[in-house]
C-alpha cells in the first residue's frame, strides 16, 4: 500500500447514526424545488430528461412501426410527418443537447475540481426551470397542432405550414438559454473554483470536455436563438428575411441554422466523450493513454466544429466555392476525434478491464462511435454526399453517433456514478443483460438503414417502394429489442432506488476528487477542502480499503 | 481554510449610511466571487454579442443582394435624430461609469444621480426612437397597426408596408430594409428597456446601502450591460441612417 | 478613494482598479467627436468604401467604450479573451455566410449548372415544366 496517502481522505461516520447526505439533508418537496445544492439540480434534470428520452423513444418506436409496410401502416402522410418531427425535436433539444451536462455534468463537475458547488447556484436553478419550461412549451405545441417540418424546421416551409411552429420555437429559444446559463456556470466554475493544487492539467478528462462543450454552448447557441427569433417573426409579421415570396433567402435559413446546429452536435457528443475517458480508465484501472492529446482535442474539436457547417447544405444551393470549402475543412474534424478513439483503445489495451455493466456499454460505444465517426467522413465528402443527402444513409449516421455513442456513453455514466449518486447499486445481472440488448438491438436496427440508404431510399418518407420492406422491417424488429433493452434498464435503475443493496463506499475503484469525496456525497461535497498534489489517474493512491467499505 | 454553513465571509460596511456584504458561501474569498461574477457576466455578454452579431449578418446579406433598397431606405430615416440618439447613449455611458466609480468610491448620493440620469437617458432615447417610428407609421413605411396582418399572397401585398408615398416604389422588395430596421431597432430598444429597468433596481439597492468600496458587483455589471446596449448602437446607427 | 482592503486570507478583495473622473470625460468628448466625423463624413460619397469607413469609425468608438467605459483595459486577461472570442466567432458566421453570397455570382458567371437538363441526363420533355 503507498504511503503517499492524500491529504482529504474519504470522510468515515459513525456507524451508529445514518450520515447526513445531499439526499436526506433537508426534506420535502419545497427543499428540492428550491433547492440551490448542483447535485439536487443534477437529479431533477435526471428525471427530466429520462422523461424525455422515454418521450423521444415511443415517437421513435411509432415511426418504426408505421415503416413497417411500405404504405405505411398506422398514420397518414401528413400524422407520420409529425411524428418524426417530434421524435427529432424532442430527442434533440429535450434530451441529447441538455442531458449529459445537466445531468450527470452538475452531480459530477463541481466533485472533480473540488468545489462546494458551481460558481453561480442560482442560475444553474435558472437553467433547470428554463429546461422545464421548455419541456412545457414543446408539449403545449404539440396540443396546438403539433408541427409537420423536421426537426430542422427549414425556411420556406416552416414559414408557410399551418401548424405551431412559432410555439416550438419559443420552446426552442428558452431551451437555448438553459443551454447557455448551464455552459456559462461550467465555465466560471472551471476557471474559478478549483481546490488548491488542481492546476489546469490535473483535471479529469470529463471536466475538460464538458468545458469545451460550454464554449460551444455558450458561442453557438445565441445564433439558434436569433434564428427561432427571426423565424418567428417571419412568420408573425412578414419580415421577408427567409421567404421567397418576400425577396428572402432560405439558404440564408440554413446558414444561421447550421451555425448553431454543427456545434451543437459537438455540443452533444463531447460531453460523452468525456465519459468514455473517465471509465476507460477506471475499468482498466490504468492511467489514461494520452492526457493532453485528449484534453486538447477536445478544445480542437470545438473550435474546428465552426468551420464546417455548410456540410449539412450541400444540396442546397450554395456557391460551389463554399462547398469546396466546407468539404474540405470537414475532414479536418476527424483528426483530433480519431487522436480520441485511439487513446481509449490504447488505454484499454493490457489494462486490467472490468466487464462490468458501465464497461459493457463503454466497450460498445469504441464499436459504435468508430462507424458513426467514419460514416460521418464518408458523408463529409462533397461528391458523395449528393448522392447520400438526405436518404436513410445519413439517418443512419447520425443515430451512431446520437443513439448509439450519445446515449449509449451516458447509460454507461449513469450506471458508473449511480451508486455515487444514491448509495445504491442497481442489479449488475439485469444490467448486463440489458446492455447486451441495447447493442444487438441498435445494431439491429440502424446497420440495415446504411444499406437500404445507399441504395436510394430517402428519408422523411412516409411510405416507400415495396424494394425497400426487408431494411425496413429488420430495423423495426431491432428497434423492438433496442425499446425493451432500454425498458429494462430503466426498471432495474428505478427499482434499485428502493430496493438496491448498499454500494460501496469507491464502487469501481476510482482515484478522482469525485471517488473521493463520502458517497453519496454530504451537502457541500467536501468537509475540508480538498488539496490536490498528486496526478489526476495516479492509481498509486488508489485507497484499497474504500473499495470493500459500504457506503454510509 | 475550512467552511461549514455557519461560518461566512462578511466584508464589512464603510460607514453608517452602508450595510455589510455577506459573501455566498461557496465562495472562499470575496475576490473570488468578484472575479466569478465577472466573468460570468462577460460572457452572457458574448451571447448578446452574438445574438445581435446574426442580426448584423442578416443586414450585410441583403446589403449586398438589394444595394439599391438599403440606400434609398437608408434616405427615408432622419439622420439628425439618430446622431442625437447616439449622444444620448454615449452620454448615459458616461453617466453610467461615473456611477460605477461613485460605488467604487462609497459614494452613496453621486452614485444615486449618476444612476438616475442614466435612466433619463434612457427614457430619452425611447421618446425620440417613439417620434422616429410615428413617423415611419405616417408614411406607411411600417404601419404598426397592421404589422401582424397575414400576408396577402394574391396581391404579394404587405399590410404593414403600403408606402403610400411611393418613396419605396422604384426598388425591389422596399420593405426589407424597414423589415430589418424595425427587427434590430426594436430588439436594441427592447434592451434598452431592460437595462434601465435593471439600473432601477441597482438605484433601490444603491439608497439601501448594499453597495460600497467593499461591494459593487452588481453595479458594476449592470454598467457592463448599458455599456453594450450603447455598442450595439454605435454600429446600428451608421449602418442604418449613414451609409447611403 | 478608498480601495482594495485586506490582501491576505479570506477577506481577500483584490485590487480594484478605479478610474478617474477625467479619464472618463477624456473619453466621452473623444467619443462625441467620433460621431461628429461619423456624420461628416457620411455626406461624401467613397463608392465602395463607405461601408468600411463607416464601420472603421464606429470600430474605433466601440474600442473606446469597451477598454474605458467596461474597464477591460485593466480587467483580466480571461475576461479580454471570452469578449474577443465572441467578435472572432461572429465573424466566422460573416466570412462563410457573405463568402457563399458572393462566390454565388462566379457560378453563375462560370455557367456552373447543376440542373440535370442541362448537363444532358434527362431532356426536358421528360420532366413537367421542361426544367
Amino acid at each position: 500500500m503507498t504511503t503517499n496517502t492524500p491529504p482529504v481522505d474519504v470522510q468515515v461516520a459513525s456507524p451508529a447514526s445514518p450520515r447526513e447526505d445531499y439526499l436526506n439533508c433537508s426534506k420535502g418537496i419545497m427543499s428540492w424545488l428550491g433547492t440551490l445544492d448542483h447535485k439536487r439540480i443534477g437529479i431533477m434534470y435526471l428525471i427530466g430528461v429520462g422523461l424525455a428520452f422515454l418521450s423521444g423513444g415511443a415517437f421513435a418506436l411509432l415511426v418504426r412501426l408505421h415503416l413497417w409496410e411500405p404504405e405505411g401502416m398506422l398514420f397518414s402522410n401528413q400524422t407520420y410527418n409529425q411524428i418524426f418531427t417530434l421524435h427529432g425535436a424532442f430527442m434533440v433539444f429535450l434530451f441529447v443537447i441538455p442531458a449529459i451536462p445537466g445531468s450527470l455534468g452538475n452531480m459530477v463537475l463541481p466533485l472533480m475540481v473540488g468545489a462546494k458547488d458551481v460558481a453561480l447556484p442560482r442560475l444553474n436553478l435558472l437553467s433547470f426551470y428554463l429546461w422545464l419550461t421548455g419541456a412545457v412549451l414543446a408539449a403545449l405545441a404539440i396540443i396546438l397542432g403539433g408541427f409537420d417540418t423536421g426537426w430542422t424546421f427549414y425556411a420556406p416551409y416552416s414559414l408557410y405550414t399551418n401548424q405551431a411552429v412559432v410555439t416550438i420555437g419559443l420552446a426552442i429559444f428558452v431551451l437555448g438559454f438553459s443551454s447557455i446559463f448551464t455552459g456559462l456556470n461550467f465555465i466560471v466554475t472551471v476557471h474559478k473554483l478549483r481546490a488548491p493544487g488542481m492546476t489546469w492539467f490535473r483535471l479529469p478528462l470529463f471536466v475538460w470536455a464538458l468545458y469545451a462543450t460550454s464554449l460551444l454552448q455558450v458561442l453557438a447557441t445565441p445564433v439558434l436563438g436569433i434564428t427561432v427569433l427571426l423565424v418567428a417573426f417571419e412568420r408573425l409579421y412578414h419580415i421577408g428575411i427567409f421567404d421567397p415570396r418576400l425577396g428572402g433567402d432560405p439558404v440564408l435559413f440554413e446558414h444561421f441554422f447550421w451555425f448553431y446546429s454543427h456545434p451543437a452536435v459537438y455540443i452533444m457528443v463531447l460531453p460523452a466523450f468525456g465519459i468514455i475517458s473517465e471509465l476507460v480508465t477506471v475499468h482498466s484501472r490504468k492511467p489514461l493513454f494520452g492526457y493532453k492529446l485528449i484534453a486538447f482535442s477536445s478544445l480542437a474539436i470545438a473550435i474546428i466544429s465552426f468551420l464546417v457547417w455548410g456540410h449539412h447544405m450541400f444540396t442546397s444551393g450554395q456557391s460551389t466555392y463554399a462547398m469546396f470549402a466546407f468539404s474540405f475543412l470537414t475532414f479536418f474534424v476527424a483528426i483530433p476525434t480519431a487522436i480520441k478513439e485511439f487513446s481509449w483503445v490504447a488505454t484499454v489495451w493490457r489494462g486490467s478491464v472490468a466487464l462490468n455493466s458501465p464497461m459493457l456499454y463503454t466497450l460498445a460505444f469504441l464499436i459504435i462511435f468508430a462507424i458513426g465517426g467514419l460514416t460521418g467522413v464518408i458523408l463529409g465528402a462533397l461528391n458523395v454526399d449528393l448522392h447520400l443527402h438526405d436518404t436513410y444513409f445519413v439517418v443512419a449516421h447520425f443515430h451512431y453517433v446520437m443513439m448509439g455513442s450519445i446515449a449509449l456513453a451516458f447509460f454507461a455514466g449513469l450506471h458508473h456514478w449511480w451508486p455515487k449518486m444514491f448509495g445504491k447499486m442497481y442489479n449488475e445481472t439485469l444490467a448486463k443483460i440489458a446492455a447486451v440488448t441495447i447493442f444487438v438491438g441498435f445494431n439491429a436496427t440502424f446497420l440495415p438503414q446504411f444499406i437500404m440508404g445507399s441504395r436510394g431510399m430517402p428519408r422523411r418518407y412516409a411510405t416507400y417502394v415495396p424494394e425497400y420492406a426487408p431494411y425496413h422491417q429488420a430495423s423495426t424488429i431491432g428497434a423492438m429489442i433496442l425499446g425493451s433493452g432500454v425498458a429494462l434498464m430503466v426498471v432495474y435503475l428505478v427499482a434499485s432506488l428502493f430496493t438496491g443493496k448498499k454500494a460501496k463506499e469507491n464502487q469501481w475503484g476510482g482515484v478522482t476528487l469525485d471517488w473521493k469525496c463520502p458517497t453519496p456525497p454530504p451537502h457541500l461535497n467536501f468537509d475540508d477542502e480538498p488539496k490536490v498534489i498528486h496526478e489526476v489517474y495516479d492509481y498509486s493512491t488508489l485507497d484499497y480499503e474504500s473499495l470493500q467499505r459500504d457506503a454510509t | 481554510m475550512s467552511h461549514d454553513d455557519h461560518h461566512a465571509v462578511t466584508i464589512p460596511a464603510p460607514g453608517p449610511e452602508f450595510v455589510p456584504h455577506e459573501v455566498a458561501h461557496h465562495f472562499s474569498t470575496p475576490v473570488q466571487e468578484f472575479q466569478a461574477g465577472k466573468l460570468g457576466f462577460w460572457l452572457f455578454l458574448a451571447t448578446e454579442i452574438l445574438l445581435f452579431g446574426g442580426l448584423f449578418a442578416a443586414y450585410f446579406y441583403y446589403h449586398e443582394m438589394y444595394p439599391e433598397t438599403f440606400v434609398l431606405g437608408g434616405k427615408q430615416l432622419d439622420w439628425k435624430l439618430g446622431a442625437l440618439n447616439t449622444s444620448v447613449l454615449l452620454l448615459s455611458s458616461w453617466t453610467m461609469a461615473m456611477g460605477v466609480r461613485s460605488a467604487q468610491t462609497s459614494q452613496k448620493k453621486k452614485t444615486l444621480t449618476y444612476l438616475g440620469l442614466t435612466v433619463l437617458g434612457a427614457v430619452i432615447f425611447m421618446c425620440i426612437k417613439y417620434i422616429e417610428y410615428s413617423a415611419k407609421n405616417e408614411h406607411g413605411l411600417i404601419e404598426f397597426g397592421h404589422l401582424f396582418d397575414p400576408y396577402n399572397e394574391g396581391t404579394g401585398q404587405l399590410a404593414w408596408f403600403t408606402d403610400h408615398d411611393g418613396v419605396m416604389a422604384s426598388v425591389p422588395h422596399g420593405h426589407m430594409f424597414f423589415a430589418i430596421y424595425l427587427t434590430m431597432t426594436g430588439i436594441h430598444g427592447l434592451h434598452v428597456v431592460i437595462g434601465a429597468g435593471l439600473i432601477i433596481w441597482i438605484m433601490v439597492g444603491t439608497a439601501k446601502g448594499r453597495f460600497h468600496a467593499g461591494y459593487y458587483m452588481p453595479v458594476d455589471l449592470v454598467g457592463l450591460y448599458w455599456h453594450l446596449v450603447d455598442l450595439i448602437w454605435i454600429f446600428l446607427f451608421p449602418l442604418l441612417y449613414l451609409v447611403p | 478613494m478608498s480601495d482594495a482592503h485586506d490582501t491576505h486570507g479570506e477577506l481577500d478583495m483584490g485590487h480594484h482598479h478605479v478610474s478617474s473622473s477625467a479619464m472618463f470625460s477624456s473619453v466621452l468628448v473623444a467619443l462625441l467627436f467620433l460621431t461628429f466625423i461619423t456624420v461628416a463624413v457620411a455626406q461624401f460619397d467613397f463608392g465602395s468604401a463607405n461601408m468600411l469607413i463607416a464601420m472603421g469609425i464606429a470600430a474605433v468608438k466601440a474600442s473606446l467604450v469597451i477598454a474605458f467605459f467596461m474597464h477591460v483595459k485593466w480587467d483580466t486577461a480571461i475576461n479580454k479573451i471570452v469578449f474577443l472570442s465572441s467578435f472572432l466567432f461572429l465573424s466566422l458566421l460573416f466570412v462563410f455566410t457573405l463568402a457563399d453570397l458572393f462566390t454565388r455570382r462566379l457560378d453563375n458567371e462560370m455557367h456552373i449548372t447543376r440542373s440535370p437538363v442541362d448537363k444532358g441526363w434527362v431532356h426536358p420533355s421528360t420532366i413537367e415544366g421542361g426544367h
